[in-house]
């Protein structure tokens, strides 16, 4: 299955969210791999805890391999490759988990056919490899995004199962925004049957993940006051009545993320031993991803 | 209030959802075997809060609230549990339709036969019941705004089509049930000397006047209903009596039956081959008369007009249930209130014309007084005469008294309760029928909600909250225990220890009395406080008082001494506006608010007059 991460704004939680559905999806037994496919910052080496690729590689990633200037982009064994203790060795029962990082200093490209026909060949190998493989875009309505609906369109991967993330954070601001992305004027579901997709076929194939949320009635706002939990409640309330009537509320949400302490300070991913060994990051985050990772491959019922 | 009415709607909502759905099926049933009436009451007590109450709502998954999709997390997720109420709600409609498309209103396994030994025919199961066709007009409505609601969420073409399904389906059925009320309302007219006669005026005749005067007196009062039933019934049941009215001697009286009236004429408006024949008596019974009058008002709520619900052919039937509504209602408030001296109403037990009596009949005579004295002229003298008829009835029920050794009241009310006798006119057709109710505590409780949202006095509202929570406690102890059931109702025995026997399946009609009257209360408590003139002209003169005084402070220009004086200045100046903006609504707040700013100047104050002593 192929799976696509976008959001409208920068900064929402993208990177560092698909980062750990994929692996917990990995722990989970799936093998699966990540395309740092955001072209202007490439940064999910850092987060895998590759030193070498923090920035992009050097080595000739996916930027180069699309632009046709090498026949094969890097790949990481993240388990083999991390510099993080607790992600060294793949552990027993988890599938493969690999990291296909972009270059350093890359940016943003025109698309044309050939990197079309590059990036197809990449995704129907890749695809045959495992069973997720997952590509983080840039931001917005970005030159990935238009390679990533174009790709799709192809004949070689219309049997390919194809899923599109659209995250953003619980705000206002983001909610109207990820809607614009995704079913707006010039947004996916527009951009996509320019380029032949079906338009119910695609909308059917888009979810949405709330990143950072705060949840008025956690354990963790214990310390807020009532009068700002009872704010916090009414303004939920009110988030929740502008996505329903956006069309991006509860029937087409896959889950949601709530605002960690850890991810806070630094993008990472979290493993058992940042919540049980050393309790510095939440259970309710790790939950939320496992739910996500699974609910990847569900089966997404439009009602 | 004691009475949580989110809480406890949750807590039933559960357990509905854990006792009715097993192994991926809906269970009908409970105490009684399944059957129209239950059937629709075990429904309802998921639906009639979805449709009254915003955050229950369930028509828009995408707006769902968590705590309503954590109670019913037995059903599924946000997305399952509507498509699973579509498919209940057709799978009743397919079990009350007849193969030729005939709507089903029978009470099946609800009647019970008076002699143990014989039970009903197969032919009297089948019998169609005024219960029924009351349950189905509030489900039909409820189904019909769900489905509606339901189709702009829905994508899936199946699914819409479902939903159309449904929602014409629905639709037949409410009209059928219209019909059948049509065809179940009577005018029961006798002579003054009759043993009928007899029985009515010993009720009204409170002051103990001459007969003659009673009947002269009594006719004047309803001297617009019988206009009315004379002039204005011209469908269905009840016509032909009409013209009798003019007799200067008769009495009568209107309302429902239990089921079709024998030799009920058919109504326009629904295929007259499926309205089936009726063999009910020709004479109202309160009970019923109640059941009909509540199902009745749903058809013209605000909300059914704005969403409009009903077809123009329904609406024709609807003004046509409306004068029979209007009628009755009439006439019952005339008789609970008539005379002089004490009510009617207040001589407790209520005595039927056919001769039994029971606090449960009086119990129905205040809700339909009480619908009336909403509708035209209640005073608060009225309305606390009622508060306190309520709390006697409470007492007598043995709900917020103790019960005496081998007290009557605990089986005549409460276990097995009150027990209808269904007379049947013209030829017998098995043997004695008995419609059973025992939701005597929870007709009361819905009884004060309603006096409650009428009420206007603070006095009487806070004793009308007092008797609610007694009843609430009652009906509480009353709660299944057990497994699926939990939270779910009736267990007397757990209140009243002398009642022995114990169920283990959950009665549908004492629970959906208990959600509508948590319904009502949940409308009570979303309403504004209730505002008390006494307090409001207090907090008035105090805030000017405070006005004044911080209008002295600022003459002395407290507002520039510094940041600390700053900040107290401020924060007694917001809280001085605010008291102003909630003055009106919540005079209490204000109080609150006003008498905090009162303070904090009178310390500014005393500060400066203790610096004056060694002046
Ligand atoms: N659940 C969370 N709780 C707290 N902070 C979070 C959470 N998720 C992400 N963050 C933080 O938000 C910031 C942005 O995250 P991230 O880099 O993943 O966003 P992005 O959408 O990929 O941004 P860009 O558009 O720049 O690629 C990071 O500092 C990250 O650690
Ligand atoms: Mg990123």
């Amino acid at each position: 299955m192929l799976v696509f991460a976008t959001s409208d704004k920068g900064g929402t939680g993208r990177t560092v969210t698909s980062s750990n559905i994929v692996y917990r999806r990995a722990l989970q037994g799936s093998d699966v791999c990540y395309l740092d496919f955001d072209f202007g910052a490439p940064t999910a080496g850092a987060i895998f805890g590759i030193h070498t690729v923090q920035r992009g590689t050097k080595d000739g990633g996916l930027h180069r391999y699309i632009q046709g200037a090498i026949d094969e982009p890097q790949r990481i064994d993240v388990w083999a490759e991390s510099e993080r203790t607790s992600l060294c060795g793949r552990p027993s029962g988890a599938g493969e988990l690999v990291l296909l990082p972009g270059d350093e200093g890359g940016s943003e490209f025109v698309v044309d056919d050939e990197s079309v026909d590059r990036c197809v060949d990449l995704l129907v190998q890749l695809n045959d490899s495992y069973d997720i493989v997952l590509m983080d875009l840039s931001a917005g309505r970005s030159f990935a995004t238009e390679l990533a609906l174009r790709v799709t369109a192809r004949d070689e991967l219309r049997s390919i199962p194809t899923r599109w993330l659209v995250f953003h954070r619980w705000t206002r601001q983001h909610v109207i925004a990820a809607h614009g992305l995704a079913l707006g004027v010039g947004g996916i579901l527009d951009l996509g049957k320019g380029f032949g997709h079906d338009h119910d076929e695609l909308q059917s194939a888009i979810r949405f993940v709330r990143t950072v949320v705060v949840n008025p009635s956690s354990e963790q706002l214990a310390g807020l006051r009532a009068a700002q939990i009872t704010w916090l409640r009414q303004m939920d309330r009110d988030l929740n009545q502008l996505a329903g009537n956006l069309g991006i509320g509860r029937l087409v949400t896959l889950g949601s993320v709530p605002l960690d302490p850890v991810l806070q300070w630094r993008e990472q991913l979290i493993t058992d031993s940042d919540t049980m060994l050393r309790e510095i990051a939440n259970p309710a985050t790790v939950e939320s991803f496992e739910a996500l990772a699974k609910g990847l491959t569900d089966d997404w019922i439009t009602i | 209030m004691r009475v949580r009415p989110r809480l406890h709607l949750l807590e039933i909502w559960r357990g509905v959802a854990t006792t009715s759905y097993n192994d991926n099926k809906w269970t009908w049933g409970g105490r009684f075997e399944s059957n129209s009436v239950s059937d629709a009451q075990q429904l309802l007590c998921l639906m009639f809060p979805a449709t009254e109450i915003s955050s229950f709502g369930l028509g828009n998954p995408d707006r769902t609230e968590e705590a309503t999709l954590e109670a019913l997390a037995n059903l599924g997720g946000a997305q399952k549990i509507p498509l699973l109420i579509v498919q209940v709600l057709h799978e009743y409609l397919d079990r009350y339709t007849a193969d030729d498309g005939t709507p089903l209103f029978s009470g099946g396994s609800h009647f019970l036969s008076r002699d143990p030994d014989s039970p009903p025919t197969q032919a009297q199961l089948e019998l169609d019941v005024v219960e029924s066709f009351a349950a189905s007009v509030t489900l039909m409505l409820a189904t019909i705004s769900f489905a509606r609601s339901l189709q702009r969420s829905v994508k899936r073409e199946e699914h819409l089509s479902s939903l159309r399904q449904l929602e014409e389906r629905a639709g037949r059925r409410l009209t059928a049930a219209m019909v059948g009320l049509l065809r179940s309302f009577t005018i029961n007219t006798f002579e003054e000397t009759s043993r009928m006669g007899q029985a009515l005026l010993r009720s009204v005749n409170q002051a103990g006047l001459p007969e003659r005067r009673v009947v002269h007196d009594l006719r004047h009062e309803l001297r617009d209903v019988i206009a009315g039933l004379r002039d204005e019934i011209q469908i269905g049941s009840g016509q032909s009596k009409g013209g009798d009215l003019d007799s200067p001697n008769l009495l009568f009286e209107c309302g429902w039956s239990w089921g079709v009236i024998r030799d009920a004429e058919r109504v326009p408006f629904f295929d007259l081959s499926q309205q089936r024949d009726g063999v009910a008596s020709d004479e109202p019974y309160l009970y019923f008369t109640m059941v009909a009058l509540d199902a009745i008002a749903d058809l013209f709520t605000e909300r059914t007009r704005r969403a409009s619900l009903l077809d123009e052919d329904q609406q024709r039937l609807a003004r046509a249930l409306q004068i029979r509504w209007d009628l009755t209602q009439e006439y019952w408030a005339v008789l609970a209130d008539f005379g002089p001296a004490q009510w009617p109403l207040e001589d407790i037990p209520w005595r039927a014309t056919d001769e039994i009596e029971s606090d449960y009949l009086s119990v129905l005579v205040a809700g339909v007084a009480m619908r009336n004295l909403v509708e035209v002229r209640a005073d608060d003298l009225d309305l606390s005469r009622m508060g306190t008829l309520l709390s006697e009835l409470a007492n007598r029920g043995r709900i917020t008294r103790r019960p005496t050794e081998d007290d009557q009241a605990l089986q005549k009310l409460h276990d097995p309760g009150f027990q209808l006798p269904l007379v049947v006119s013209g030829e017998a057709i098995g043997p004695h029928l008995i419609w059973p109710v025992q939701d005597y505590a929870a007709v009361l409780l819905k009884r004060s909600a309603r006096l409650a949202t009428m009420l206007k006095d603070t006095d009487l509202y806070s004793d009308v909250l007092t008797l609610m929570n007694s009843l609430w406690d009652h009906l509480d102890l009353r709660r299944m225990k057990d497994g699926n059931t939990k939270t779910l109702w009736d267990q007397p025995s757990l209140a009243y220890s002398t009642l022995t026997r114990t169920y283990d399946q959950p009665s549908w009609q004492m629970t959906v009395r208990v959600v509508e009257s948590l319904v009502l209360a949940a409308g009570l408590v979303a309403n504004e406080p209730l505002r008390s003139d006494t307090l409001y002209n207090l907090t008035r003169d105090m805030i000017s008082e405070a006005e004044h005084l911080l209008d002295q402070e600022f003459l002395i220009g407290a507002d520039n001494a510094g940041p600390s004086m700053r900040r107290t200045i401020q924060s007694v100046n917001a809280n001085l506006q605010r008291a102003k903006t909630i003055l009106s609504k919540r005079p209490a707040s204000a109080h609150a608010l006003v008498s905090s700013v009162l303070l904090e100047l009178d310390t500014l104050a005393a500060a400066r007059e203790d610096s004056t002593w060694a002046r």
